[in-house]
């Protein structure tokens, strides 16, 4: 850039702030007149200018926004009593509804399948025979009298023939021993063993101590066949010991 | 603290039109119109947060457009900020791309007093990119630019704020920021027809 055009440049510029005056200003303007390219830088100024005087109301006005946005925060409004009342008893019917839920959740998160069998277990006693002197009793039905778990256990593995009822004893023994795994074996022995001779000697029994078992050992699909047949089953000895609560609990288990 | 009244419509524009009291008059147009300006694009599937950038982008368009003469009193300045604002969210929706289910609700009853001023407003993407543009500039550009063209402030007084050893030094500082500004919108052309429109309207 040479020095007149700077000149003039500047000229232009103090002509667009508004700084030339009288004579000067006059000259100038008809100077502009008749220059095309000094028209078109004049107003690439004004291009210019105008640019800064967008950026500065942006500025100004953002500046306010942002005050007048804390000022007016949205209205916190004001409810009448009958929607108080409504919304009060939303809330109680909430808190009723996450109590309720609560204690279901409650229920069915602490419900365990030792809790379960438990809650249903009793030590199977053998019952007093009025003829005890007279008939003879075995050595294994004598440990479990005497709840000898572990020696009914040591003493149906030596003895090479176990009758069904010892068998049974046996795995109650199991049962009370905690080894679900023996037990289940036992009382499968004991089921099969009267199918095939057709007599039911201790096999209710069997039947409802193997379904506990198998809660306890967490079969839950075993042990829901086995409580459903024993429920169907009015005859059964422990056909009244099998609540809708049981079969409930247990399916809750197996949703686990 | 400053007394929270109601400008009528003549002394409003009287402000903006002068540069005179401008903060208190902008304020003064946030009272009474946010609330039911920013009902309207809440109305209308939008969040409070859109109805607040609406507002303030509607507020610029108004003051711009007031300042170039180019609001003439022939509607309220109700119903002319309603247009304006309404024009920008409907922009913004077409923008978005979502079809404005509930618009027609207001459609009638404004027709008959709307001010027709879809053609004013200026194309937002523009305008900011605008704005970005100037905020690339050196701090001590922006303040110089500002303090004397945006603040009608005089080299005198620029001079006793910015602290420079005598007027010459910022009238050479000034002149030189106004040229570079000039030369990074010479290199966007698109930028330069944004700020010609938003000049001859």
């Amino acid at each position: 850039m040479d020095n007149s055009t700077n000149n003039m440049s500047e000229k232009l510029v103090q002509y667009l702030d508004g700084e030339l005056t009288g004579a000067e200003r006059e000259n100038f303007e008809k100077l502009l007149a008749t220059d095309d390219g000094l028209q078109n830088e004049l107003q690439s100024l004004k291009e210019t200018r105008e640019a800064v005087m967008q950026f500065g109301l942006q500025q100004q006005v953002a500046g306010i926004h942002t005050e007048m946005m804390q000022e007016m925060q949205p209205p916190v409004r004001k409810i009448n009593s009958s929607r108080k009342i409504f919304r009060y008893s939303m809330a109680v019917a909430a808190s009723l509804l996450l109590i309720i839920g609560g204690y279901f959740a409650l229920n069915f998160y602490s419900l365990s399948s030792n809790k379960v069998f438990a809650s249903n277990y009793h030590s199977y006693e053998l019952s007093t025979m009025r003829d005890d002197d007279t008939v003879q009793i075995s050595s294994i039905e004598k440990a479990y009298r005497e709840k000898n778990y572990k020696e009914v256990i040591v003493l149906s593995e030596q003895q090479s023939t176990v009758s069904v009822k010892e068998t049974f004893l046996t795995a109650m023994s199991y049962v009370e021993q905690g080894n679900n795994i023996k037990a289940i074996e036992q009382f499968k022995k004991v089921i099969t063993a009267n199918n095939a001779s057709g007599a039911a000697i201790m096999n209710d029994e069997a039947e409802y101590y193997l379904a506990l078992t198998y809660i306890r050992n967490k079969d839950f699909d075993f042990a829901l066949e086995l409580l459903r047949t024993i429920k169907d089953n009015p005859d059964h000895i422990y056909h009244g010991k099998i609540t809708a609560k049981l079969i409930r609990q247990v399916k809750m288990l197996k949703w686990r | 603290m400053e007394v929270i009244r109601n400008f009528p419509d003549s002394e409003l524009v009287a402000n903006l039109r002068g540069r005179q009291r401008m903060d208190e008059t902008i304020r003064a147009i946030y009272r009474s119109h946010f609330d039911s300006l920013s009902w309207y694009v809440m109305n209308n599937s939008g969040s409070r947060q859109d109805a607040e950038d609406v507002f303030q982008e509607m507020l610029v368009n108004f003051i711009d457009l007031v300042q170039k003469d180019k609001f003439r009193g022939e509607s309220t300045v109700k119903t002319f900020l309603f247009s304006l604002n309404r024009h920008i969210w409907l922009n913004e929706l077409k923008r978005r791309g979502r079809a404005l289910a509930r618009e027609e609700k207001f459609q009638k009853g404004q027709e008959r007093v709307e001010a027709d001023t879809g053609h004013m407003i200026a194309d937002r993407e523009s305008r900011q990119q605008v704005i970005k543009l100037v905020e690339e500039l050196g701090d001590t550009c922006k303040k110089i630019l500002l303090l004397f063209y945006y603040d009608n402030l005089s080299m005198r007084e620029i001079l006793e704020t910015l602290h420079y050893e005598n007027e010459q030094v910022v009238r050479n500082k000034k002149y030189k920021c106004l040229k570079q500004l000039e030369q990074m919108l010479d290199e966007k052309p698109h930028l330069k027809q944004t700020l010609k429109n938003l000049l001859n309207g």
